[in-house]
């Protein structure tokens, strides 16, 4: 709305540069929806029109045979042994799994942080806030990468970070500890404390006036009904973004789950998905030469679509949830980040 | 001690005074209402954010592994990873992919956000939710494999079929992986949430004034538009420089680090070293990274100074 100027629109050069960017949305968009069309299309092919050269660009013979498999998995009868083995749950478990995980650590990082974020922006001052602000957002610069290792050892014998607990001295009993490994709590208490939430929340809470607080306290409002009734529905935006940029993060996180979860009936979607990516890779699947000289039994797993199309309807799967979320929230994107930097 | 709770009355406009006095006589119960504000993020942050990080440090000098005890080796896991040739291929893969990225992509969303913002509000409403459709990483990634596959892609089938080119292997090559990884974020640019958080900050009056003055298109980007969002930009800079040392997911399940390590960026090395159960070794890997990020974040923030005048 600024950048052009409201009188003189009409001259050709102005009009040919809104055209421009006009255009140049359009393409973004048309380019963003791509993806989606192709992972729709390719849901619908046979296995066989998927090898496909030239590549088609709408399915010949609409086949709904790998919808069918992904949601049949485990009767008996639509699955042979070989399905079995690269898909050893049925697919609701997973996405059961991966819901726990994303909503459990959602439901206790969103107050803990916005908790601590409130605390801070309006309760402390001075130097003391300064320096739990620096303690809270002091992680966010470090690496993942760099605590990997430690908080692997940390959610099989908490709270030593040894591969195994120490002796208690003078005995030969080693110390307890809490194993939160290869449980859905590896991945929701690790997450309790978001920084970059953190980040959003204090940025938002920062540009709340302190004479309403002040107006509330005189009132004589105990500091967590006054963040109850007051920031809370005035902070519903920042809310909205924070639950969006979690969920999306978590949704799709794939490092930490495969490092801490190990049985299949606990793994989320993200990591279910990549195993059955290196298991199609290494049967072969998704080679054409070797798909169309497979043996009998491979066959039958082909033909029931359990290549790229199937491939995609797990892709397809994976992505409504997060669309969910997104539609849930898009109405307070854009009113809930105030972030002014990292200061 | 409900009894006690503040009670002060003051002329409005006397804001700051009234928030001294305030604070000065916040109760007893306000004091510990606030520590139990502060104590679960507290506990969640020492013991999942900074333990793990003072441990990484400690355990890079032992030789933990997951039977028998630990003892004290020194800085033996750094001189290995130091000699390891592997070590160097990583960093390097790792450099040449978030120099090619940032480079690449980190602008687009500025720019795109910027336009985006000049469409007419009732336009503007239906374009974002278009552009922001979000698509799953894991989704993405099968898709993308899909499209460079080799033999009957699509991407295949535009470079031979349709621009006349050689086969081309794309992911197969250890000279184009890196660039064929990034290729997608080049394509699906969008516009950067917090950016146009940020530009609606921008008071209008500013482009008005900027108009009288005669400025032109690109001048008001230059001299408004950028420098406003300045604080916003050194941020997500920074946190783009951090991801994209430490890329893992995308990498790791679109090529497993083929063709011969040509993408195995560090993280990737790191966890294969846990996979081998390789402890003390991942976690020296790991601190060489972070001193790494660490040194060019230190370097960068010097260079580029955050918040000038706002």
């Amino acid at each position: 709305m600024a950048l052009f100027p409201k009188v003189g629109r009409k001259q050709p050069g102005v009009r040919f540069a809104w055209y421009t960017v006009v255009a140049i949305l359009l393409l973004g968009i048309f380019l963003h929806l791509l993806p989606f069309y192709f992972m729709i299309t390719t849901s619908f092919k046979t296995t066989q029109e998927t090898f496909a050269i030239p590549p088609t660009l709408w399915p010949q013979e609409p086949s709904f045979k790998a919808w069918e498999l992904i949601f049949n998995v485990t009767t008996a009868s639509s699955s042979s042994e070989r399905i079995r083995t690269l898909l050893p749950q049925p697919m609701y478990i997973y996405f059961r799994n991966s819901m726990i995980q994303v909503l459990g650590a959602m439901a206790i990082s969103l107050p803990v942080t916005a908790f601590a974020a409130y605390a801070n922006s309006k309760l402390q001052q001075g130097r003391t806030a300064r320096w739990f602000f620096l303690f809270f957002i002091g992680t966010l610069m470090l690496p993942f990468a760099v605590t990997l290792i430690p908080s692997f050892l940390l959610t099989r014998n908490f709270p030593f970070p040894t591969p195994n607990p120490p002796l208690i001295p003078g005995t030969e009993n080693p110390f307890p500890t809490i194993r939160i490994w290869n449980t859905p709590w590896a991945i929701i208490i690790p997450a309790g404390f978001n920084a970059f939430n953190f980040l959003l929340f204090k940025g938002f809470f920062d540009t709340i006036p302190n004479s309403i607080i002040q107006a509330a306290r005189v009132d004589g409002g105990s500091e967590f009904n006054i963040f109850r009734r007051i920031v809370v529905p005035m902070s519903i935006p920042v809310f909205a973004v924070a639950a969006w940029f979690q969920f999306g993060a978590l949704w799709d996180s794939f490092l930490w789950p495969l490092v801490v979860l190990q049985s299949t009936d606990v793994i989320p979607m993200s990591v279910a998905i990549n195993n059955l990516i290196q298991a199609f890779q290494q049967a072969g699947v998704t080679n054409a030469d070797q798909a169309m000289g497979a043996s009998q039994a491979f066959q039958q797993a082909l033909d029931a679509g359990l290549s790229w199309p199937g491939l995609m309807v797990l892709g397809i799967l994976q992505t409504i949830p997060v669309f969910v979320m997104f539609i849930i929230c898009r109405e307070y994107l854009l009113k809930g980040v105030r972030l002014r930097g990292l200061k | 001690m409900a009894q006690e709770s503040v009670t002060v009355t003051t002329p409005i406009g006397a804001e700051e005074q009234t928030q001294e006095q305030v604070q000065t006589r916040v109760t007893r119960r306000g004091r510990i209402e606030k520590w139990l504000f502060l104590l679960p993020a507290l506990l969640f942050q020492t013991f999942w954010g900074w333990y793990p990080l003072i441990v990484a440090f400690l355990l890079s000098f032992t030789d933990a592994r997951p039977r028998g005890p630990i003892s004290w080796r020194g800085i033996e896991s750094y001189q290995r990873m130091f000699n390891d040739p592997l070590t160097w291929q990583a960093f390097q893969v790792t450099f040449t992919y978030a120099i090619l990225s940032i480079v690449l992509t980190f602008m687009i969303p500025i720019f795109v956000a910027i336009l985006l913002m000049e469409m007419p509000r009732k336009h503007m409403r239906w374009m974002m939710l278009l552009w922001f459709l979000p698509l799953s990483g894991i989704a993405s990634t099968i898709l993308w494999r899909y499209l460079y596959n080799a033999q009957y892609g699509l991407f295949q089938y535009i470079a031979t079929n349709i621009l006349g080119m050689e086969p081309q292997p794309f992911l197969n090559s250890s000279d184009q992986v890196i660039f064929w990884l990034i290729f997608p974020g080049l394509l699906l640019f969008g516009p950067g949430l917090i950016y146009m958080a940020g530009l609606q900050g921008i008071p209008q009056s500013y482009y008005e004034a900027a108009e009288v003055e005669g400025a032109s298109f690109w001048r008001k980007i230059w001299t408004i538009t950028l420098p406003r969002l300045r604080p916003i930009i050194a941020m997500t800079l920074t946190f783009a420089i951090i991801g994209t040392l430490q890329i893992f997911d995308w990498p790791q399940i679109m090529t497993g680090g083929q063709p011969g390590g040509a993408s195995r960026t560090v993280v990737m090395y790191m966890y294969s070293l846990l996979s081998n159960l390789r402890y003390a070794d991942g976690t020296a890997l790991a601190i060489m990274l972070f001193a790494v990020i660490f040194g060019i974040t230190i370097i960068y923030r010097t260079i580029f100074r955050e918040d000038p005048d706002a």
